[in-house]
């Protein structure tokens, strides 16, 4: 990757910087530090040139529950190349993925409050008040200015706060989890935010599918948990649609009647106009209303068939493009088809969407909109990145040639 | 609390380590060299072996749990709480059957994934 110089004055050569955080109520202090790298210079006048390997590229993730998008991280880490995986060596049930570009943050780490914690005061792992928004803040910033930072874990299976592991900042670091949009200062951070918008009765039978062979769940149980949860999610979770540069919304399918299986979904990718370096996909005109059906004469489908809007709106006050897809896919040559007629991908070939959905043809979603727009969305950042890294590796050189 | 990277166990000392419980998991790869022990790994495989079990009876105690405090008084922080448990470990049991489905099957395919360079695990290609 482009290495970024920059030239410093001499002062504060030697230094050993040492930032703690607010120690929080139940995780032990967080203690990061840095030393500047120097290479002295045979130059007359007295600057000291140094170079940071590289500033690092924050996306954010926000859906419900946990941080079980790991299928969205794996699409989007596999776009860049390399598994994600959890740190080796370290505690097992660290929530943490990392691969050769990526890292992949929970936010659940950042929980103030443990298991028994909130239900001593009872609030939900939803509510602010149950997250340390300050440190969350805080390592994100130094992991964005390339700075290692102790993470505190947070452990699923216990319900308690572990002890921290060590973070080194990546090329590119996404936080996934409940409020990534949340704090002001957290999405200042940003340079792309997603929010996966599940509509209520999807994921009543997604919940259902998941908890029906667990010994002790019943229908009325998973019914009781999402009612108890909604006050809350909608209070605290759901206003960060808002900020996101792009939404996945996923709800029951149109194209039958009736259907509460959820095994069809109807997936609209809603993407923010004006974002910077993020340019939205669309369907053979930019800014006009399509519907199209590809099924046809030159695609045959099966029931029930594959449906496409794409139109221009408006989402809370901002100019979006939607872009719609309704069906599932059944064949290869199917995906290939829809692959070529929709326009500013951000493929690097030909073909290169469809390549990665069979890669995981066996992750949940790789027949219909949700793999096909994670994929798109992965495409996206892939995109952005690099256009990222270009930008900030000429403003320097241009800065120095002045 | 302690997670076992706390424990502080070093590598000097491989063979105090409770190998039968790990034999089940790794142990005929790993005994002809076990100087090639992580030792914090062996320890972290073992105690993920006996958790797996356990997640499910959590499941099921945290919903009883949430019906009873929810019995009393339904809009309640309490009872909230207790759901949003609920949701929390239902969520790790499904991701634990994910990953026992996944991969641990096979132990040699997992150590060589880590270790490629053994010789256990060398590939001739061509």
């Amino acid at each position: 990757m482009a290495a970024v110089s920059t030239i410093y004055s001499t002062q504060a050569l030697n230094s050993t910087h040492f930032l703690t955080s607010s120690p929080s109520s139940s995780t032990s202090k967080q203690v990061f530090f840095y030393r500047r790298h120097q290479s002295q210079t045979n130059r007359r006048f007295n600057t000291i040139i140094t170079c940071a390997a590289q500033q690092t590229v924050v996306i954010g993730l926000a859906a419900d529950s946990g941080c079980g998008k790991s299928t969205f991280m794996r699409r989007l880490t596999s776009v860049f190349g390399g598994a994600a995986e959890p740190p080796k060596g370290g505690n097992p049930d660290s929530n943490t993925l990392i691969s050769d570009m990526t890292t992949v943050i929970c936010l659940d780490d950042y929980h103030s409050l443990d298991r028994t914690g909130r239900k001593e005061k009872g609030v939900t792992a939803l509510d602010p008040r149950a997250n340390d928004f300050d440190l969350m803040y805080e390592q994100v910033k130094a992991l964005k200015s390339g700075i290692a930072v102790e993470k505190p874990i947070y452990n699923h299976v216990t319900g308690l706060l572990d002890a921290p592991e060590l973070i080194q900042p990546p090329k590119i670091l996404v936080i996934e989890g409940l409020h990534p949009m949340f704090d002001e200062r957290v999405r200042e951070l940003l340079d792309f935010s997603i929010y996966l918008d599940i509509s209520n009765e999807v994921k009543f039978a997604w919940k259902i599918q998941r908890d029906m062979a667990e010994r002790g769940h019943s229908l009325e149980s998973i019914k009781a948990s999402i009612e108890a949860r909604k006050p809350d999610f909608d209070a605290f979770i759901d206003p960060q649609k808002q900020y996101a540069d792009a939404v996945i919304e996923v709800l029951p399918t149109q194209l039958i009647p009736d259907d509460n299986e959820g095994k069809v979904l109807r997936v609209r990718l809603i993407m923010k106009e004006g974002v910077k370096y993020f340019s939205p996909v669309y369907l053979f005109d930019e800014g006009s209303t399509i519907s199209w059906i590809p099924c046809g004469r030159k695609l045959t489908c099966s029931y029930p068939g594959i449906k496409f809007n794409y139109e221009p709106d408006t989402y809370f006050d901002h100019e979006v493009s939607v872009l719609e897809m309704d069906g599932q896919f059944d064949r290869l040559d199917e995906l290939i088809y829809v692959e070529s007629h929709l326009s500013n991908l951000s493929t690097k070939f030909y073909g290169e969407v469809t390549q990665q959905m069979l890669k995981h043809a066996d992750f949940p979603g790789s027949n219909n909109g949700t793999g096909l727009f994670q994929t798109i969305v992965g495409l996206k950042i892939r995109d952005l990145y690099e256009q990222l890294i270009a930008n900030r590796a000429t403003v320097p050189a241009e800065a120095a040639k002045a | 609390m302690t997670t076992i990277a706390a424990t502080g166990l070093n590598v000097a000392t491989p063979r105090a380590f409770v190998q039968p419980v790990v034999a089940r998991l790794s142990a005929p790869v790993r005994l002809n060299y076990p100087w090639k022990f992580s030792s914090m790994k062996r320890m972290v495989m073992s105690v993920k072996a006996t958790s797996e079990g356990g997640i499910s009876d959590k499941v099921e105690k945290s919903i009883q749990e949430a019906k009873e405090t929810c019995a009393d008084d339904p809009v309640s922080g309490e009872c909230v709480a207790a759901w949003d448990e609920v949701e929390e470990l239902s969520a790790a049991a499904s991701h634990a059957r994910d990953k026992k489905k996944a991969g641990g099957s096979d132990p040699l395919e997992e150590y060589c994934s880590d270790n490629p360079e053994t010789d256990e695990c060398r590939t001739y290609d061509n």
